[in-house]
């Protein structure tokens, strides 16, 4: 093979690369070549028979991986830490009061003054956490949950900081976390596909399909939208094609592209795309089996609460989040279930901007018990001991009100995300903020930080997982990203 | 309140390379060579210079080129090559009929000839760019006059341009003449005004990621260098400094992204004629308010029994008596949704002026608002100005109130309101409204509500035509007659709206530009004036109060015959377009992250050859395509592959998968169903043009959703529903090559969509009607249309088994998927 010696690593574009890979990896000296490349540059441990006939398969991380799949609860509008999960009781104490030294005018405009927790706090489970009775069933959690409490994003507006949050980059254009893990890691199952994306039933949020896009990595790694009641597209053909005329023409197409193979021996891409149309084959069985959930007994229903006949929007939610369990169960890699959509004064989302109280009820009765009843259900089937479920939102809410109004403003300086399961240690909270929750002062971690953890408990090494792009060896992290070890059990 | 400060530290981009030490001399900076012509040892197989490079190196590396592909595989491979489309079966005829020697090469000069040419091209290069319709980032809306800087590049590209002449045209067509081309500088996605936080340092940071934006196009696109590595320190390894990368940026700080009028010979003339338009529209509809008819509220005077048009988000208009007044409240009692939003309130005295304005001393009230700076203000409800970014929205779900309060009485007859002129939104309407006024002395009185209205219903409801219920037959006449002139003049306003202008950005005195310490623009450090990077070399002089001098002097340095990049990066990207891979296999990156080229001297002869040639890119074009190098069989030798399995030496043509836009192109010119129409505003992929959410796809596509993909709208971020997938750029970061991945959703796309089912139906309905009742001969039009041959014996067995049993569609969709259709050969 001909490698020009100054090149960055080709090894993490070689490896999707199907000129180089395809045909290298059809002959033994391919093999070789590329076996001692991936040895060198130390990058991906390589299933030796990977090709981009399927490219969901399972591959070894860096290093042994504590947890094989990741369940992303993605709160978007950026939810109040004030709110949920960050105890201030100083904010009473102080409420009314201007914040000393605190900017006159924030992301919207003119600030007001302090305003205290909207919520009462109680203490919860043996760790005694404070956590607002805003959202009960995950509250009843916390001995299980690590939280962090003082994460920073870049940006204070919703699109850019989705974007940060789920690419590393304020920007558009650059591959998410799930993409990133699914290049990585492959799938377990190879009938669906290794990165599903589920949007709320409300809308999708702000930065839209940038949260699940896969950038300049090859469009395999691309999140596939799909919920309860939204199938994935195209997965059958339209109405007035006879299952007869369906056959008969895969049968053809079969024959032809055999035909055309024969007469062009030895070039793997064509095999590639004929094991892509036989793996389309078994994803039309295998997804409508899938997001059927008339099998799921009453009580499941119940537990979810997707029989809640008084809240269709949280019965829609609860129904993704009994889909997440049935992917988490089926080997699908990363799911990333969203609660909240779009702008819209913080009637779809958490974007508590003027009436974070009335908005907030009505979000927290969605989320709290269908997410809740996810991480219980992961758990009594076991499912927890190997999956990692991670609660993030894109930045938090300002300690003050928006002048002339009942709400907070964007506030990127400090806010609270948390992770549970597979290798997280339980009952942790990590981090703190000021005592009235204005930016975090201790243990500071910019999302990086979070992002390079999640992928650490996957087995992979943040700064190794690369990509070559225009000249550029891209990470998830960027330059940054520190483990939070203190995270880990 | 400096919340940005932390995470500046982390922008730079990851500019890790394994090798090269920061002082080696990078080759692509050397100057341009001229290199012996090499000799080879099998004279008989060059059939250009191109060809003794390629020989020489295949020939060192004991390898032998492929045989010569056959003729009509050539053709097929050249025509999809240049101009995107398959040849036509009469044409595949009379190539394969031409004995005569410069067959190839008059078949060449048509394919270049042909208009589908530079749109294929064009492709390639607005994927660099990163060219989309919509603005991407927080809200995605459109950017509705986009386009003429694609038509731009298509035009150039089919006009063959000289390539000087292109690159200055794009840095500064604003003083030569080609306005639109500077759309080049404003292809980014950006947060427009009211999505940058209010405080200042918000702001300062969207400048500078703006800016930044537009060194990344120009270094990347022209000069294959990331002098964005530089923005918050030195590069790590190529020679631009932190110094460097901002002198470069103080090349562009004066330009905005924003529309511009287009100054063409026609454009003074439709400005004349638009403010005409504009002044009858306002006549128009003065002498049209009569026709309104009256509004008739729940406990006003006697009802008429008659029911107004439903309320519609554009516009409304509520006439009542004749009444004198001194304030005006307007009060929301329901919406369809969400906090109501109005985005101006008119209140029209007899004499047809609007005394709402606070321009005219008007004063507001409201019950509450939801601010959003410059977006959402109540001063906005009567500043003159439409659209939702220049609206007052309440605080209240479903409710709330606005109060006008003139500067004197005024004798009042007509409210005109809406929830969006520009009809981009159509939620937060109000449904249910009352409409009070009050003399000085203070009693309110009802005029007008919501009760003798029809029920709104979402989607339905459009500005009603005056009712003619109720008219004298003279009088019904004359209202049709001024509404007819009236949408006529409206329509034409819009045309004129859309022909004049471009969103090629908007040109001012430029920012003064500091470094940045750590590229954080709240620690500015020494100010810093327009220079290309030292080791670079240096523009001329010039005066920088000079905003497009400055642009002007750029375009100038890297258009210079003498650049080291400047050629070398266009050969090399017009290489890759014909073989998929550059001779450098990093388009973007001649730096030293990048590759080498597999072929140095090739490289340097095709970029003396291009500036030789006048800067054709033509030239290039018939050079590659016309040589043995190109015109090998695709077949895979072991030798090859096992001395060079990435076939960079190319010892076979490197067949691949076709492009999205090219299959979709492709079926529609089998099927007969290609609209060949050229240019304007794109058609559309979903029912929407711009949004974070709910696009629903366009499934069946009829009229100019059958022109070629590039005049798509092209949405930022949302990929096509059918063939996005197939790699698609989404427009976020530049595309300098696609990848080119397999995978199991186009499978299905492909297979099942509407798209797929309808081309199939089309091509079995056109070679039915074309090649008569035997079925043999539809089965070998369709193979001919298709694929660009005859089929075998036992192919046309095959396939007329499945054609007598499940139709000739059913074929058809076979082929469509088929390998052999969607790869080049």
């Amino acid at each position: 093979m001909i490698h020009p010696p100054q090149s960055l690593s080709p090894a993490g574009a070689g490896l999707l690369d199907r000129r180089r890979f395809l045909t290298g990896a059809s002959t033994a000296l391919g093999s070789i070549a590329f076996s001692s490349l991936l040895g060198r540059e130390g990058l991906l441990a390589a299933d030796p028979g990977f090709a981009a006939s399927r490219p969901f398969a399972p591959r070894h991380g860096h290093f042994p991986a504590r947890a094989k799949n990741v369940v992303v609860i993605f709160c978007a509008g950026a939810v109040s830490q004030l709110e949920t999960w960050d105890y201030k009781p100083e904010l009473i104490r102080h409420d009314g009061k201007p914040l000393e030294g605190g900017p006159a005018v924030t992301f919207q405009g003119p600030a007001g003054n302090l305003a205290r927790p909207q919520y009462a706090f109680r203490r919860r489970g043996q760790t005694g956490k404070w956590v607002s009775v805003l959202i009960p069933h995950l509250a009843s959690l916390t001995d299980d949950i690590a939280f962090v409490h003082s994460l920073t994003s870049k940006s204070n507006t919703h699109g850019p900081a989705e974007n940060f949050l789920s690419t590393g980059f304020a920007l558009d254009g650059f591959p998410s976390l799930g993409s990133w893990i699914s290049y990585g890691l492959g799938s377990e199952n190879q009938d669906l596909p290794a990165f599903v994306s589920i949007p709320d039933p409300r809308g999708v949020p702000q930065a839209g399909s940038n949260n699940w896009g896969p950038g300049f990595l090859p469009a395999v790694f691309q999140g596939t939208p799909m919920s309860a009641k939204d199938p994935i597209r195209h997965l059958a053909p339209p109405a007035g094609i006879g299952r007869g005329d369906d056959d008969a023409a895969r049968a053809l197409l079969g024959r032809m592209n055999a035909r055309h193979a024969d007469a062009h021996p030895g070039d793997g891409r064509l095999a590639a795309r004929i094991a892509s149309y036989e793996l389309a084959a078994r994803m039309q069985l295998s997804v409508p089996e899938l997001a059927d959930l008339s099998s799921e007994p009453a009580h499941i229903l119940r537990l979810y609460g997707a029989d809640d006949a008084s809240n269709a929007n949280k019965a829609a939610f609860a129904r993704n989040c009994i889909l997440a369990r049935r992917l988490v169960e089926r080997g699908v890699r990363f799911v990333q279930l969203f609660n909240g959509a779009y702008a819209s004064g913080g009637e779809l989302n958490w974007d508590g901007h003027n009436k974070l109280r009335e908005q907030y009820d009505k979000h927290a009765a969605i989320l709290d018990q269908p997410a809740a009843a996810l991480i219980r259900d992961l758990r009594q089937r076991g499912l927890l001991e190997s999956t990692l479920v991670v609660w993030c939102t894109e930045f938090g809410r300002m300690p003050m009100f928006q002048k002339g109004a009942e709400g907070r403003d964007h506030n990127p300086d400090g806010f609270t995300c948390w992770m549970t399961g597979a290798g997280v240690r339980p009952g942790v909270s990590h981090g703190t903020t000021d005592e009235l929750g204005r930016r975090a002062v201790a243990d500071i971690h910019p999302l990086y930080d979070f992002n390079a953890t999640i992928l650490h408990l996957l087995g992979l090494d943040h700064e190794k997982l690369v990509y070559e792009h225009n000249g550029v060896r891209r990470r998830l992290t960027n330059v940054e990203g520190n483990v939070i070890r203190e995270l880990l059990a | 309140m400096n919340y940005i400060r932390p995470f500046i530290l982390a922008a730079l981009p990851l500019c890790l390379g394994a090798a090269g030490a920061v002082g080696t001399e990078l080759w692509s900076l050397a100057p341009v060579a001229s290199p012996a012509i090499p000799v080879v040892t099998n004279t008989a197989w060059p059939r250009n210079t191109i060809d003794r490079f390629v020989l020489a190196r295949l020939e060192h590396e004991k390898l032998a080129p492929a045989p010569e592909v056959d003729r009509a595989t050539w053709l097929r491979r050249v025509s999809l090559d240049l101009t995107g489309l398959p040849p036509a079966p009469a044409r595949i005829d009379a190539f394969v009929a031409d004995a005569l020697p410069d067959a190839h090469e008059r078949a060449v000069d048509d394919l270049l000839a042909s208009p589908r040419h530079g749109e294929r091209w064009a492709q390639h290069w607005l994927d660099v760019v990163r060219y989309a319709d919509t603005h991407g980032f927080e809200v995605n809306t459109e950017r509705p006059n986009a386009w003429p800087y694609r038509d731009y590049i298509i035009h150039a590209f089919n006009e063959d341009l000289p390539y000087d002449r292109f690159i200055r045209e794009q840095l500064a067509g604003d003083v030569l003449g080609q306005d639109a081309a500077t759309g080049f500088l404003v292809t980014a996605s950006v947060l427009l005004p009211g999505q940058i936080g209010a405080d200042e340092p918000s702001k300062r940071l969207a400048r500078q990621d703006s800016l930044d934006e537009i060194v990344t196009n120009i270094g990347q696109t022209f000069l294959g260098l990331g002098v964005n590595c530089a923005r918050c320190h030195d590069h790590k390894f190529d020679p631009v400094s932190q110094r460097d990368y901002y002198s470069m940026q103080a090349f562009v700080a004066g330009v905005e992204y924003g529309e511009r009028e287009l100054r063409t010979p026609e454009s003074a003339a439709r400005r004349v004629e638009k403010d005409r338009l504009k002044a009858r529209v306002a006549e128009l509809d003065h002498d049209l308010a009569r026709f309104v008819p009256i509004a008739h509220p729940v406990d006003g005077p006697s009802k008429s029994g008659m029911t107004r048009a439903a309320v519609n988000p554009r516009l409304n208009t509520d006439r009542f008596a004749p009444t004198r007044a001194r304030r005006v409240r307007f009060t929301i009692r329901a919406t369809g949704n969400l906090e109501p939003c109005i985005d101006e309130l008119e209140v029209y005295d007899t004499a047809g002026r609007n005394v709402a304005l606070a321009s005219a001393g008007t004063k507001t009230r409201s019950s509450g608002d939801t601010v959003v700076e410059n977006r959402h203000e109540l001063r906005q409800i009567n500043d003159g100005e439409y659209g939702n970014s220049r609206s007052w929205m309440s605080n209240e779900t479903g409710k709330g109130w606005v109060e006008l309060e003139f500067a004197g009485d005024h004798e009042i007859d007509r409210v005109v309101w809406g929830r969006d002129r520009n009809g981009e939104f159509h939620d937060r309407l109000a449904t249910d409204y009352r409409i009070e006024l009050a003399d000085a002395s203070g009693g309110w009185r009802l005029v007008a509500d919501a009760t003798d209205r029809a029920t709104y219903i979402a989607g339905k409801s459009e500005p009603a035509p005056p009712a003619l219920l109720g008219l004298a037959p003279d009088e019904a006449r004359e209202a049709t007659r001024l509404s007819a002139e009236r949408k006529q003049s409206a329509a034409r306003i819009a045309v004129l709206d859309s022909a004049g202008t471009a969103f090629a950005g908007i040109f001012r005195k430029p920012d003064d530009i500091h470094i940045l310490r750590r590229g954080d623009p709240e620690q500015p450090m020494d100010p810093v004036v327009p220079a290309v990077p030292v080791a670079l070399g240096a523009t001329a002089s010039g005066d920088d109060t000079n905003e497009a001098g400055r642009r002007l002097r750029l375009a100038d340095w890297i258009a210079s015959p003498t650049h080291p990049l400047t050629a070398r990066v266009m050969v090399n990207r017009v290489w890759q377009g014909h073989f998929g891979t550059g001779l450098v296999d990093t388009p973007s990156d001649f730096g030293r992250n990048g590759s080498k080229p597999s072929h140095p001297e090739l490289l340097d002869w095709l970029a003396g050859e291009f500036v030789r040639s006048g800067w054709s890119i033509k030239h290039l074009h018939r050079l590659v395509v016309l040589s043995a190098t190109y015109g090998q069989s695709a077949r895979v030798d072991p030798a090859g592959l096992a001395r060079d399995a990435d076939d960079r030496l190319l010892w076979r043509f490197p067949s691949r998968r076709l492009e999205a836009e090219t299959i979709r192109d492709s079926m529609l010119a089998a099927s007969g169903r290609l609209d060949r129409s050229m240019y304007g505003r794109g058609f559309d992929l979903f029912d929407l043009r711009g949004g974070l959410t709910g696009f629903k796809p366009v499934e069946s596509y009829r009229g100019d959703g059958l022109r070629r993909m590039v005049y798509a709208h092209k949405v930022r971020r949302e990929r096509e529903a059918v063939f996005g997938p197939f790699d698609c750029p989404d427009a976020g970061q530049s595309t300098a090559r696609r990848r080119e991945s397999t995978t199991p959703i186009q499978a299905i796309n492909l297979f099942n969509s509407r798209f797929t089912i309808d081309e199939s139906a089309a091509l079995a309905a056109r070679v039915a009607h074309e090649a008569g009742v035997d079925p043999r001969n539809q089965v070998r039009l369709a193979w001919r249309l298709a694929l660009g041959r005859d089929p075998s014996p036992s192919e046309l067995d095959d396939a007329l088994a499945v054609s007598r049993d499940h139709g000739l569609a059913t074929v058809c969709r076979a082929v469509f998927n088929s390998n052999e259709f969607v790869f080049s050969p």
